[in-house]
C-alpha cells in the first residue's frame, strides 16, 4: 500500500468522460507531476483529490483511509492555484496564518509558524504587506507558504508557474522542489510544460484524453515512451513510418533503405510501425552500426546545441549536436553520413 | 463642434436649474419663520420637538435593523447564487427587482392580512412583532439596491477560487462567508447600507399603515399642520440623504486608494 492511492478514478461531466480509469500510487515524500495537454483532465484529477469534485467511481486512499465523501475542509490537503488565490483583504502574514486561525490555534503559535513559513519562502520582511503589493512570483510563494503552514498530508499544485514570466518560472520551480524535498511532503504537480515536469519530478504521469498513458521517472518517460502520444508530447521526436520485413531480427524498410535493429519487433511481417528517435541520439559521421546519408536542409545555432535538419530520401530527420568551437556545422546542401544507434530507436506499435 | 458643446452645457444647466431652484426656494422659505428677517427658527423648532427626536431615533433604529437583516440575507444569497447556481442569477435578479414594481401599499396590506391577530402568526398583535414586520418590509424595499451593490462587489473578486482556497485550508461555510467573502465586499455592502438608510428614513406608506411612530409619518403630519417647519425638515432630510451618498463615494475612494498604492 502506498501513501496516496488513486484507484480506478472515473469522472464525467454530463456526456463528457473526462477522467478514465485513472490509477496512481504515490509514496510518502514523492513528487509526482501530471503532464498533458490542456483539457486532458489533469485539474479534474487534482480537484478530486482535494475534494472539490466527487469521482463517479473509484477510491482516493491516504494511508489506507478513503477520502471520497469527506469534505474538502476536512481532508487537510494543501492546494496552490495558478491564480495564487490569496485573500486580498488579508496581509501576507494573515494569509499564511489563515488555516491555523480557522483551526482555532493560539495567536502565539500562529505567529511562530507564520514566521517560520515566511522564512522558508524567503519573504520574512514582507509579512505586513498586502497581496496587491507583491509581484506574481512573491504572491505564489506566499500561496505555497499558506498551503504548507497547516502541515497538510498532501500538497497539490495546479499549474502554479503558468502565470509567471519565464525567468521567475525557472527559479520558482527550483525553489518549490527544494522546499518539497526539505519538508519531505508528498506532492502532485500539474503542468502542461514537459520540461517543467521532467526537471522537477520523481515521477511523471503523462495524461492523454483522461487516461494515464504512461507513468514513470523522467528518464523512462523521455527515453522509453510506451505510446506514440507520450513520445511526441515529451520532447522533440523524429518519427518514421516503416514496414516490418523480418520481426525476429528487427528488419524494417525505411522507404527504400533497409534497417536492422537486431531485436524482435512485436508486429507481423509486412505491418507498418513507427520508429521514433530523439534528436540527440543521431550524430554526424560514421560510428556504430547504422549509417544513412543525409542532405543538410537547415542548421539552427542554439548556443550550446546545434539543431540540424537533414533529408534522408523522402524523410526528414532532426538531430542535435553539441556545439564545439573547433568543429563548424556542416554546410547547407552538403551530403553527410548520419549515424543512428539502433538501441535508441524506439518502436511504437500503438 | 463648438455649438454642440454649447448645447450640451445648456442642457446640463437646464437640468441643474430644474433640480436646484425648487431646493433653493424651499431652503429660502424655511428661513422665513421670523417676520422680516432670515433665521433658523424653523430648524430649532423642529430639532427641539420631542416627537421629532423620538420618530427620528425610531426610524434610525429600524434602519440599522433593516441593514443588518438585509446584509445577512443578501450577502450569503448573492454569494451562493454566484458560486453554485449561476444559472439562477437572472431569476434571483428579477425577484430582487420586484419591490420596485410592487407598491409598498401591497406589501403593507399583505402583512396585515397574513399576520393579523387572528392569524397563525399574529405578529401584529404586539408592538415588537409589528416592529419586526416593519423592518422586514424595509429589507424588501431596499432589496433591489442591496442585492445589486453586493452582486457587483462579488463580481470584482474570484469567489470560486477564494472559496476553494479557504476550504482547502480547513475553513467551514461561516468562516468562508465572514472571513473571506464579507470583508472583500465590504465597500459594496456599505453602499447598500447607506442606500437602505436613505430609503428607511423617508419611508411613509408601510410605517403609516402599520401605525408605527416612524419619521415618514411625522414628516407628513408636520406638513399638514405647520408652515415653515416642513421645509426645514425637507432640507434636513435632503442633507442626510446626500450625506449618505457622499459617504458611499468616500468609502469607495478610500478602498480604491488602498488597492493601488504601494
Ligand atoms: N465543472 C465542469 N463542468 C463541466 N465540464 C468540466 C468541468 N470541469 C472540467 N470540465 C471539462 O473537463 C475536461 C478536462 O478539464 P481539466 O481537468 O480542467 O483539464 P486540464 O486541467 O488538463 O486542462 C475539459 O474538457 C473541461 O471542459
Ligand atoms: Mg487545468
Amino acid at each position: 500500500m502506498a501513501y496516496l492511492d488513486l484507484l480506478h478514478l472515473e469522472k464525467s461531466f454530463g456526456p463528457n468522460h473526462v477522467v478514465k480509469d485513472f490509477n496512481l500510487r504515490i509514496e510518502q515524500g514523492e513528487f509526482v507531476s501530471l503532464l498533458g495537454p490542456s483539457g486532458c483532465g489533469k485539474t479534474t484529477v487534482l480537484r478530486m483529490v482535494a475534494g472539490f469534485e466527487t469521482p463517479n467511481t473509484g477510491k482516493i486512499l491516504i494511508s489506507g483511509t478513503d477520502m471520497v465523501g469527506s469534505r474538502p475542509n476536512q481532508r487537510n490537503i494543501g492546494m496552490v492555484f495558478q491564480s495564487y488565490a490569496l485573500f486580498p483583504n488579508l496581509t501576507v502574514a494573515q494569509n499564511v496564518g489563515f488555516g491555523l486561525s480557522v483551526a482555532g490555534k493560539k495567536r502565539s503559535q500562529i505567529a511562530e509558524r507564520v514566521a517560520e513559513m515566511l522564512d522558508l519562502i524567503g519573504l520574512a520582511d514582507l509579512g505586513a504587506r498586502f497581496p496587491f503589493q507583491l509581484s506574481g512570483g512573491q504572491q505564489q510563494r506566499v500561496a505555497l507558504a499558506r498551503a504548507l503552514a497547516v502541515r497538510p498530508k498532501v500538497l497539490l499544485l495546479d499549474e502554479p508557474l503558468s502565470a509567471l514570466d519565464a525567468k521567475i518560472r525557472l527559479t520558482l520551480r527550483r525553489e518549490i522542489r527544494a522546499i518539497q524535498q526539505r519538508l519531505g511532503i508528498t506532492t502532485i504537480f500539474v503542468t502542461h510544460d514537459q520540461e517543467e515536469a521532467l526537471s522537477i519530478s520523481d515521477r511523471v504521469v503523462v495524461m492523454n484524453n483522461g487516461l494515464a498513458d504512461q507513468i514513470g521517472t523522467p528518464f523512462e518517460i523521455y527515453n522509453h515512451p510506451t505510446t506514440r502520444f507520450v513520445a511526441e508530447f515529451v520532447g522533440t521526436l523524429n518519427t518514421f513510418e516503416v514496414t516490418v520485413t523480418d520481426p525476429d531480427v528487427g528488419a524494417v524498410m525505411l522507404g527504400t533503405t533497409p534497417l536492422v535493429l537486431n531485436r524482435t519487433i512485436a508486429a507481423q511481417k509486412g505491418a507498418k510501425v513507427t520508429l521514433a528517435m530523439r534528436p540527440e541520439a543521431a550524430s554526424l559521421g560514421r560510428f556504430g552500426n547504422m549509417t544513412l546519408i543525409g542532405r543538410i536542409a537547415d542548421v539552427q545555432f542554439l548556443g550550446s546545441i546545434i539543431r540540424i535538419r537533414a533529408d534522408i530520401g523522402a524523410h526528414q530527420l532532426t538531430l542535435d549536436t553539441f556545439n564545439r568551437s573547433d568543429m563548424p556545422p556542416p554546410a547547407i546542401g552538403s551530403e553527410t553520413p548520419i549515424s543512428l544507434p539502433t538501441s535508441s530507436l524506439v518502436v511504437l506499435v500503438k | 463642434m463648438k455649438s454642440a458643446r454649447l448645447w450640451s452645457y445648456l442642457i446640463f444647466l437646464t437640468g441643474v436649474m430644474y433640480f436646484i431652484i425648487p431646493l433653493i426656494g424651499m431652503f429660502e422659505f424655511s428661513l422665513r419663520k421670523r417676520r422680516g428677517e432670515y433665521s433658523f427658527d424653523a430648524y430649532t423648532s423642529v430639532l427641539t420637538d420631542a416627537q421629532f427626536q423620538q420618530t427620528f431615533l425610531y426610524s434610525l433604529l429600524m434602519a440599522l435593523v433593516a441593514i443588518v437583516f438585509g446584509i445577512l440575507l443578501v450577502v450569503p444569497t448573492a454569494y451562493w447564487v454566484r458560486l453554485r447556481l449561476p444559472k439562477m442569477r437572472p431569476v434571483v435578479e428579477f425577484v430582487t427587482l420586484l419591490p420596485l414594481v410592487i407598491p409598498p401599499v401591497v406589501i403593507a396590506f399583505g402583512y396585515i392580512r397574513l399576520f393579523n391577530t387572528s392569524s397563525v402568526l399574529p405578529f401584529l398583535g404586539s408592538q415588537f412583532g409589528t416592529d419586526v414586520l416593519l423592518s422586514c418590509g424595509y429589507v424588501v424595499l431596499a432589496l433591489p439596491y442591496m442585492y445589486r451593490a453586493v452582486d457587483t462587489g462579488l463580481r470584482a473578486i474570484d469567489i470560486l477560487t477564494l472559496t476553494e482556497a479557504a476550504q482547502g485550508l480547513g475553513a467551514n461555510w461561516p468562516a468562508i462567508i465572514f472571513r473571506v467573502i464579507f470583508p472583500n465586499v465590504l465597500v459594496a455592502v456599505l453602499s447598500g447600507a447607506f442606500l437602505t438608510f436613505a430609503i428607511v428614513i423617508g419611508e411613509y406608506v408601510i410605517s403609516a399603515l402599520l401605525d408605527r411612530p416612524a419619521f415618514g409619518p411625522y414628516l407628513v403630519w408636520i406638513g399638514s399642520n405647520k408652515a415653515y417647519e416642513p421645509s426645514a425638515l425637507a432640507v434636513m432630510t435632503f442633507a442626510v440623504t446626500w450625506g449618505c451618498m457622499a459617504l458611499i463615494q468616500v468609502v469607495t475612494r478610500f478602498s480604491k486608494h488602498t488597492r493601488t498604492s504601494i
